[in-house]
Parts: C-alpha cells; sequence; structure tokens
C-alpha cells in the first residue's frame, strides 16, 4: 500500500467536519484564546512482523487501541506519532501501521524512531510520512521534528554487512552492540538557522524520539549531543521537549526546557534503576509510572493528549486498564509535576514498589 | 409446601455456615454490624412486595433465593409492569466480597446498592424512597424490628436503615465448600472428577482464566474485582461506539441519571463501565464476576447472551467474539485473544466450572451435555 | 603385604587431591562453564526462539530488569500461589511468548537462570516481596 505523504495526509485530515461533535470534556482555556490547543500523542508501537501475514497481535492490539480512544477524544488539532511505528523497519510493518494510524481523521505528524530507521535509513518512512526533520507553526507556537535517532556514520555506514543485520543490532536495547542516538551537526546546524528566525517569547515544542537528554547509556536513553541541542534551545523562554523511546512516564525540567516522555502502545519498560548494575537513574522529580502487571497486555501501555496553553505543556496520560495521570509545567515552581502523586505522602504501592 | 421447605433450609444452611471452606472471612463495614435481629429484618424487607410501584416486585423477585439468588433463566430481568431493564440479575451469593456493585461497579458498597432498584422505572418504579418508609411505618412489626434494631422512632425511620438491614441479611449469603474447594484446599483427591482437575489446568494455563478470575493461596473468590471489555456487547455496536460515547458524556453533563440510562438502553448498556467513569478506557468493560456456582446461574454476561458455558468458552476461544471470526472491538481488554484449545480442554474446563457449585444449590445442577469427544470421564 | 599396603596408599595420597579439596585450577573451571551457560541464557533471552511469534524475553526485560529473581519463591498472581521464578519464566514463554513450557530441568531453562541471576547479581534475597 504505497502512499506519498500527500496522500497519506489527504486521507486522515480528510473529511473530518462532517459529524464533528460537541466538545463534552472543556479545556479549560488559560490566558490568550489562540494559544490553547490540544493534540494527541500517540508513540512506539513497535508493529512485529511474524511471518505472511500474522503480525504480533499484542502490539497490533496497543496500537488498534490507541487509535480507536483518540477518535473519541475531544477533535483534537492534530495527531503526532513519536517513532518506532516498526519493529524492524520492514515495509510490511510500516505499512500495516500506517493502515492502522489512517483511521485517525486529523493531520498526522510523524517523528523518525530507530526501528523505522535502520532498515533503509528511512527511504520508505519519508514515502510515508515525508520529511525526517521539519518544523511548522500552530496557533503561535513553533513545533520542530528532529529526527534524534542517528548515530556515528562509521556504526550506520561501515560496522556491519547487510542492512537487516544493522537494524537487529539497532534493535536490541540493550545491545553493547548499539551506538548512541544523537541529533547530528547537520540537524543542529539546521535547528539553529530555523529558530533565528523566531522571537525569544515564542513557544516551542521540540518532537523527538530520542530524550535530548543523557539519562542512561546502556538502554540509548540518551541523547549524544543533548548539550548542544539543548543550549541552542535554551535561549528561548518557553521550551517543551516530548520524547518517546523509553516507554514509560518520566518529566524534567534543565533550564527553560520542561521534558515529557510519552508512554509506548506497545509495551512498557522497566525504569534503569531496576537494573541493579545500571547505576542510572530517571531525574529526580520523576514520579514512576505504575509497576506493569504482566498479566494485563495492556498496562503500563498508553497514549497522551497534550494541553498546550501559555505556552506550556500538560500531558495527560490515558493508561488502559489503570487510573490515568496528568504531568503539567507548575508556574509555582518552574517544573512539570505530577497533578496528583508529585507529593511523596500521596504516592501508591505501585509506583513505589519495583 | 416442599418449595417453603426448600427455602428455610436454604436460608438456615446459609446462614449456619461460619466461614465456608474456600472463602475469606467476610469484611463487615464498622458502622453496619451484624446482628441476629438485623439480618432476619433485612430478609423480610428483601422479600417485601409492597416496596414497588404496582406492589408486586421485590429484591426477591430478581435475586430469587430459589435460584441461587438471580433469576435464572431470564437474560435480562423483569420488573414491574412486565418492563426489562437490559442487565442479567448477579447473584447475591458471595456479593458481600465484591469492592463495587452492579455490572459496571456503580455502587461502592451493598448498602448503596440497594438504594437504587427502588426508584429505577423498570425496576420497582417508586418515585422516590418515601412510600416504602410510608409502609413500614404503617406496619406495627417493622416499626418494633426497627426500634429493636436501630433504635429509632417510626418517624425517625430512614431508606438507610432499611438498606442497611437488606445489607446485613446479604452479607450471610455466602456459599463455599464447593468440590471443587474440597479438593484444592481440602486435600480431598476424590473431590471432582479427572476432566474437572484437567479443566483447572487448563483455568490456570492455555485458558488464561485465571488472569481475572483470580485465586490465592487459601481461598478463591475468582474474581480481580476489575473492570474488562471482553467483547460482549460491544462487539455489536462497534461503528457507533463513537457517536454514543460523546452522546451519552454530553447527557452526562446534562445530569442525566447513569442507573436509569444503563437499564434503558441496551447500548447504552453495553457502555459498561465508562459510562460510570467517563473514562474512554473502559468503554464496554464489565465488573469480572466470581465463578462460584456459576453453572446454576446461567444466562451469563451482563445482558444475558451466552446461554450456556459451553459457549462462553467459546467466546474466550473465538478472541472475544461469538461466532468465531466476527470482528471484535478495538477497545478489547489486554489478555483477550484466541486460545486455540482442543475441544477436549474445551469441554473439561465446563466440568471444573461445574465443580465449583457450592452443596446448598447442588440440586439445581445438570450437567451441560458435552461434545461427543468428551464422553467418558 | 602391611608394608607394601601402606607404601601404596602413601602414594595414591600424594598423587590425587583428597574428597574434600578443589583447586584454583577447579574454581577457574567451573566458573568458566557457569559463564558459558549464562552466555547462552543470554543468547536465548535475546533470540525469538523461545517463543513462537517472534517476540524475546530482551524486548520487554532489557538486562533481565524487573524480573526480581531475588523475590522468588513468593505469591505470584499469575499463577494463583507461592511460586518458584521458574514456573513464572514458563508463563511469559506460553504467554507474551506465545510458546511451550520448558521442563524444569532442561538445560535452556537453567541457562535463563543462570543469565538472570548473573545480571541480578549482589542483590539481597528478598523471598515473598511481590
Amino acid at each position: 500500500m504505497r502512499m506519498n505523504r500527500r496522500g497519506f495526509l489527504r486521507q486522515t485530515g480528510a473529511v473530518a467536519a462532517a459529524g464533528v461533535l460537541p466538545v463534552s470534556m472543556v479545556r479549560l482555556a488559560f490566558g490568550q484564546e489562540g494559544q490553547d490547543f490540544t493534540f494527541a500523542y500517540i508513540s512506539d508501537s513497535h508493529i512485529q512482523h511474524i511471518r505472511g501475514n500474522e503480525f504480533v497481535r499484542n502490539w497490533d492490539q496497543g496500537l488498534k487501541r490507541a487509535v480507536a480512544e483518540a477518535l473519541l477524544e475531544p477533535k483534537p488539532d492534530f495527531v503526532v506519532f513519536g517513532g518506532d511505528l516498526a519493529q524492524l523497519g520492514t515495509k510490511a510493518e510500516l505499512d500495516h501501521g500506517a493502515e492502522m494510524l489512517s483511521a485517525l481523521r486529523y493531520p498526522l505528524y510523524a517523528v523518525m524512531g530507530e526501528h523505522d530507521y535502520y532498515l533503509d535509513l528511512g527511504e520508505y518512512w519519508s514515502e510515508l510520512f515525508g520529511d525526517h526533520y521539519y518544523s511548522f507553526d500552530h496557533k503561535g507556537v513553533h513545533f520542530v521534528v528532529l529526527n534524534s535517532v542517528l548515530t556515528y556514520d562509521e556504526w550506520t555506514y561501515h560496522r556491519w554487512e547487510t542492512p537487516e543485520r544493522r537494524m537487529l543490532e539497532m534493535a536490541g536495547l540493550d545491545n553493547p552492540n548499539g551506538s548512541p542516538f544523537m541529533v547530528g551537526e547537520r540537524q543542529r546546524e539546521w535547528l539553529r538557522r530555523d529558530l533565528a528566525r523566531i522571537p525569544r517569547t515564542t513557544p516551542i515544542v521540540v518532537l523527538s524520539h530520542s530524550p535530548l537528554q543523557k539519562i542512561y547509556k546502556g538502554w540509548n536513553f540518551w541523547t549524544e549531543d543533548a548539550e548542544e541541542v539543548q543550549a541552542i534551545l535554551a535561549p528561548f523562554e518557553k521550551v517543551t521537549v516530548l520524547y518517546g523511546h523509553v516507554h514509560q512516564i518520566q518529566y524534567n525540567q534543565i533550564g527553560s526546557i520542561s521534558f515529557h516522555s510519552v508512554m509506548a502502545t506497545a509495551w512498557p519498560w522497566p525504569y534503569p534503576e531496576t537494573y541493579a548494575h545500571s547505576g542510572a537513574y530517571v531525574p529526580v522529580m520523576t514520579v514512576p509510572m505504575n509497576r506493569a502487571d504482566p498479566f494485563n497486555e495492556r498496562d503500563a501501555t498508553g497514549w497522551q493528549f497534550i494541553d498546550v496553553h501559555t505556552g506550556r505543556v500538560a500531558a495527560h496520560y490515558t493508561l488502559y486498564d489503570n487510573k490515568n495521570r496528568t504531568v503539567a509545567y507548575n508556574a509555582a515552581t518552574g517544573r512539570p509535576e505530577d497533578t496528583e502523586y508529585q507529593n511523596p505522602a500521596r504516592r501508591i504501592p505501585p509506583q513505589a514498589h519495583y | 409446601m416442599r418449595l417453603a421447605l426448600l427455602l428455610l433450609s436454604l436460608g438456615a444452611a446459609l446462614r449456619v455456615a461460619a466461614q465456608p471452606l474456600g472463602l475469606p472471612p467476610v469484611p463487615i463495614p464498622e458502622d453496619n454490624p451484624q446482628t441476629p435481629e438485623k439480618i432476619a429484618l433485612g430478609e423480610r424487607l428483601f422479600n417485601d412486595v409492597r416496596f414497588s410501584s404496582n406492589g408486586q416486585v421485590a429484591c426477591a423477585n430478581c435475586h430469587s433465593p430459589s435460584s441461587v439468588f438471580t433469576d435464572s433463566p431470564l437474560k435480562v430481568s423483569v420488573g414491574v409492569d412486565g418492563l426489562t431493564g437490559t442487565r442479567n440479575a448477579p447473584t447475591v451469593v458471595n456479593a458481600a466480597y465484591n469492592l463495587t456493585q452492579f455490572w459496571d461497579g456503580r455502587s461502592p458498597t451493598l448498602e448503596d446498592q440497594a438504594l437504587h432498584p427502588f426508584v429505577n422505572p423498570v425496576e420497582m418504579a417508586l418515585p422516590s424512597h418515601d412510600p416504602i418508609l410510608e409502609v413500614i411505618r404503617a406496619d406495627r412489626d417493622y416499626v418494633r424490628d426497627f426500634r429493636r434494631v436501630f433504635g429509632v422512632r417510626a418517624e425517625d425511620i430512614r431508606i438507610e436503615h432499611v438498606t442497611q438491614a437488606i445489607a446485613a441479611f446479604e452479607r450471610t449469603l455466602i456459599a463455599g465448600d464447593s468440590p471443587f474447594d474440597r479438593w484444592y484446599f481440602g486435600g480431598d483427591e476424590n473431590a471432582i472428577s479427572e476432566a474437572a482437575k484437567r479443566g483447572f489446568e487448563v483455568f490456570l494455563t492455555d485458558g488464561r482464566c485465571v488472569s481475572c478470575h483470580t485465586i490465592e493461596h487459601d481461598h478463591a473468590l475468582f474474581t480481580d474485582h476489575r473492570f474488562h471489555n471482553i467483547g460482549v456487547g460491544v462487539n455489536a455496536m462497534q461503528d457507533r461506539i463513537e457517536e454514543l460515547a460523546k452522546a451519552f458524556l454530553v447527557a452526562k453533563q446534562r445530569g442525566v441519571d447513569v442507573d436509569v440510562a444503563v437499564l434503558s438502553d441496551a447500548d447504552t448498556s453495553h457502555l459498561g463501565r465508562f459510562a460510570v467513569t467517563g473514562d474512554l478506557s473502559e468503554i464496554g468493560a464489565f465488573k469480572t464476576p466470581t465463578l462460584r456456582n456459576i453453572a446454576v446461574t446461567a444466562p451469563y454476561m451482563h445482558d444475558g447472551s451466552i446461554a450456556t458455558l459451553r459457549e462462553v468458552v467459546e467466546h474466550y476461544n473465538n478472541g472475544g467474539v461469538l461466532p468465531a471470526g466476527a470482528p471484535v472491538n478495538p477497545f478489547l481488554s489486554g489478555g483477550i485473544r484466541p486460545l486455540n484449545l482442543t475441544e477436549q480442554q474445551i469441554d473439561d474446563l465446563v466440568a471444573f466450572m461445574e465443580s465449583l457449585t457450592s452443596p446448598e444449590f447442588q440440586q439445581l445442577a445438570q450437567p451441560e451435555r458435552v461434545s461427543a469427544l468428551g464422553a467418558g470421564r | 603385604m602391611r608394608k607394601f599396603l601402606i607404601a601404596a596408599l602413601t602414594a595414591l595420597a600424594g598423587s590425587t587431591a583428597l574428597a574434600d579439596e578443589f583447586t584454583e585450577a577447579d574454581l577457574e573451571r567451573w566458573a568458566a562453564q557457569f559463564e558459558s551457560v549464562a552466555q547462552e541464557g543470554r543468547n536465548l533471552w535475546t533470540s525469538p526462539e523461545l517463543g513462537t511469534n517472534g517476540v524475546a524475553c530482551a524486548q520487554c526485560h532489557p538486562n533481565a530488569a524487573n524480573t526480581h529473581p531475588e523475590t522468588y519463591p513468593k505469591f505470584q498472581k499469575q499463577l494463583g500461589r507461592v511460586a518458584q521464578m521458574w514456573e513464572m519464566i514458563n508463563w511469559c514463554i506460553r504467554n507474551p511468548l506465545e510458546g511451550e513450557d520448558l521442563a524444569p530441568g532442561d538445560p535452556r531453562m537453567t541457562a535463563l537462570l543462570a543469565y538472570i541471576a548473573k545480571e541480578r547479581r549482589g542483590v539481597p534475597l528478598e523471598p515473598g516481596k511481590h
């Protein structure tokens, strides 16, 4: 099912006007009317091909469910797909995933993940979704989409005999043969030029797959040039980075930059500190997601809708078979906070008992 | 006469069992302790048909002592004037262990649950709880009993007293000590058939049933108290989910009563837990019921749509749908998937479920006809 | 005859280790054997061979994280009773990996357990912890 980007967008952004139903969950509008909006964020579906027409049912189900629920929300302005649509970057997987995403009747912006990239270096991805990095403006907010899963040229172009081998090596999260993610100099240059024309007061939202921070190198919860990228973003007053890849709730504040991770629809990952020999911790302010119950395939997976008001982000995590969570920017403390559990005294056993 | 004796002996048997094998202690709330007088009062209220608009419907109509406190074989219950609802009456037996009441958990306690059917238009259809209090205050025996139990005068009797008494009675309706309990917890190797033992193995492994119908080391409630979309009801209205869900949220914001809404329209009923919480991830989700006495409380599911245990297993075996191959709704709970069970495994699972009937209800049990394959045990 | 016997026994004693002794070489060899079994466990951990749908343990458990071997035996909800680690491994093989149980004595099960334990070395025992 070949589709070019325009064709794909045509299919998704189509006749949404017909049958628009009343917005029942009205989001309180803070500040200027023009700057309040909501978009949906679905990420890390890892569609995995078994053979023939068979795909791993569990991951298919996760994406289907996210799409079905996102259709029910008050109409989001657009949808972001956060990367890792496929597991091994094959055409079959990308097509199967794109087909499930196409049920969303809203404009779609896609972010590259390493599982999408390392088989053909994003060639088929471009046919489906367009550019690997780009920017766009929406209601006074400047959005930047980065391909933040690049790595050293030697590893990408010279280390492995075949593209399939390269993809397999990058596919293992804990693979010692892997290579750290980066944005790279070319994109950093592009980012500098792209942001040069933007006023310092314009809110910036960066959509990335890798965290643009250095959290745990062993599992590539890592961006090698995080400091350089952060330095380019630092002059702006309100910056939010939304990233996938980690399959868990994380959030952080570094200077003027808020960081929020998004959930995977496929499966959850344990926190780095649960690996006894990692020596790594997520940012202290992060209240962990509930410990996953392997009984329940969808537990600790989910999708999110992102509210933007006055240029700040509130991430609402829709968690299946679980209580939803919201991590929102707190103007009083100047950082993102869990609206219910930030106070350690309010935490429940599944958040503390890992 | 025989029926009356049967009921009396059932009641006696249920009350005598202090803690049946396989069950944990019954949780009793601090503000509603058990006393024999309160229990007797509650039983009387439970059976009183005057608390309805036509004077013919009591709790016991849909939760009949002679049918394991359900109205089996009805699919959905019938209230005043032959009006039908949308949901199958759950058994009151062992309901005391539930963390929430009703198929969608919209009631947090037994006491609260009892408030609702009185005023639901398709159940007892009273305009409010006042007619109940009027009947009670005009009844000398009730006045005497309420004073003895709650220390209140006639004019001070409130509906809360009524529901507390009913709840106290319901907390005596516990039943364990099934053949399964005697085998698994009691160590009696001959308590159940070989087929049932094999079926229990399927229950724990290929059937994946224990995921939601949980058991513990020394007791088994067979429910995780959670809400799951297993594809019943909601599969048939997949195309309408989006429209209905949004319309329902709007209606709820405008103040519609969930209790009335879900019993008045089948499709609304199929929205399940979502109607209570408004949480999109709970579309079509219903509470895991206990499996105790399941063989004698047919038909099955929140809408009574599945007639036999074998078909229930087939529904799960197909990945949450009947017939096999029909499209499954995307809100399916994690863990529902095609099981690829053999015919033998399905028969054995049914045999296992039949072993969960407590002795008090054994005489109601009729083993389902097994497939040609499973004739021998 | 007696002298001969004593001499023979003394000779024997000098040429082999006694029953309660093991040498450095033994320790190294046995450690290496463990390492190779643990490595086999790591190979299984990352391979699609244990199941039928291509999913590998490592996908959800990188570096065997979140397996908590130090807490077994413990009440395992998925099995409804207090259980041992190998039973939970089989649950995972059967369910997310859609494969077949391994016998507890199967060399592959031993390899998996060795790998998991190795990644978790140094963590104190806490049997029964959920």
